[in-house]
């Protein structure tokens, strides 16, 4: 019960501040989840990454209900996931009184802007950190693993200039990682 | 049209909505296309005004956007109605694909496909940090850059919750509008 609880207001927390819209706040989740609440490593955030491209449904929920029931099965995962609404209820129903009240909210434009920007230097701190975790060789930081460096690389050029769909290059990179290693396995 | 019957409606009809669209912007047109298109409840000036005020709140795009149609719609319990049916396909979804996870994550190859993975993975971040980085320069470039490389700073540095950061920025947004609204004021 006492976990039931804690999911419960760390989900509200991550919920309160998880600004951005999208993907945008996904590093403020990673932060709460991963840094501040320890309840996944960077890796596993990453495996919920690619989990959560799989799945329909905001990054906010897939979170609270991956580390939910990992945490304490079904009750834990919904437990997280009404955590993590229940500020959104409270703070877009104040806008909403806003908005009829005062009819232009300009204001909330400005504010986005700022919160992108935030955003843009947060995603770029993940990418490091990510980068980080998956580069280096056993952790080891002279071993760069060049291959993953290069599809890496290769994704992000496939990604931008032809638009194919992030979920599809995510399987292509998983399936080649699968079968470089089972080649080198075979002949080495 | 009965309240309970708009109720009904409007869990469905968010339910089908959650379960197909793949980001909360996906799920922007589609609610437009079927609440001011398909069944008129709503304007497109007040659509207009609840996207902008969807991308302020916290949280994510597609929860808060039910609450606001729904609360548009048949207040309170439609609120409860579209929120709920925008919730539990991506719960329910999501639960099943952890369940599978826990299943398989000893898996050696599983791990393989999972770390290759995460190459789509940055790549998709890095395509997403490049699109936003574009859209905030576009216009002025000291003001986001400052930003960015404030919130940069902070997550490098600090071990601090984003909290502050995210109340920080807000905080930001709201000095660099009323600094607007002043030098308009005084241009005239």
């Amino acid at each position: 019960m006492k976990t039931l609880i804690q999911l419960f207001f760390g989900f509200a927390r991550i919920g309160a501040i998880s600004f951005g819209g999208g993907h945008a706040s996904i590093p403020i989740v990673q932060r709460e989840v991963v840094e501040v609440q320890e309840w996944l490593t960077y890796e596993e955030f990453g495996n919920l990454l690619a989990l959560d491209e799989l799945t329909p449904g905001p990054i906010l929920i897939n979170s609270a209900t991956f580390v939910g029931s990992r945490i304490a099965g079904i009750p834990g995962a919904i437990a997280a996931s009404l955590g993590s609404i229940a500020p959104a209820c409270v703070i877009t129903m104040l806008l909403i009184f806003l908005l009829h009240k005062y009819r232009k909210l300009d204001i909330i434009n400005e504010v986005l802007f700022a919160v992108r920007c935030m955003a843009v230097g947060l995603i770029l701190v993940t990418i490091l950190r990510m980068s980080g975790t998956i580069f280096l060789m056993n952790g080891i930081s002279f071993q760069i693993d060049y291959l993953l460096l290069f599809m890496t690389a290769a994704a992000f050029i496939v990604i931008y200039k032809w638009q194919v769909s992030p979920l599809l290059v995510m399987i292509i990179c998983g399936a080649l990682e699968v079968s470089v290693s089972y080649l080198m396995k075979m002949f080495f | 049209m009965s309240k309970l019957k708009k109720c009904w409606i409007l869990f469905s009809t968010m339910m089908v909505i959650s379960s197909t669209a793949n980001s909360g912007y996906a799920i922007l047109s589609v609610v437009v296309r079927n609440f001011v298109g398909k069944h008129h409840w709503i304007t497109e000036e007040e659509m207009e005004d609840y996207i902008a005020l969807v991308q302020g709140a916290p949280g994510s795009i597609a929860i808060n956007m039910s609450m606001m149609v729904g609360y548009h719609v048949a207040s309170l319990l439609g609120a409860a109605a579209a929120v709920i049916g925008c919730a539990i396909p991506p719960l329910v979804i999501m639960l099943l694909v952890t369940a599978f996870y826990s299943a398989i994550i000893g898996n050696p190859w599983i791990d393989i496909f999972l770390h290759g993975m995460q190459a789509g993975v940055i790549a998709m971040l890095a395509n997403l940090v490049l699109g936003l980085f574009k859209n905030a320069t576009k216009e002025q470039k000291i003001y986001p850059l400052t930003i960015m490389a404030l919130a940069m700073a902070y997550s490098l540095l600090t071990d601090l919750s984003s909290i502050l950061l995210v109340i920080g920025c807000i905080l930001i947004g709201c000095i660099t509008f009323i600094t607007k609204i002043r030098k308009e004021k005084s241009a005239k």
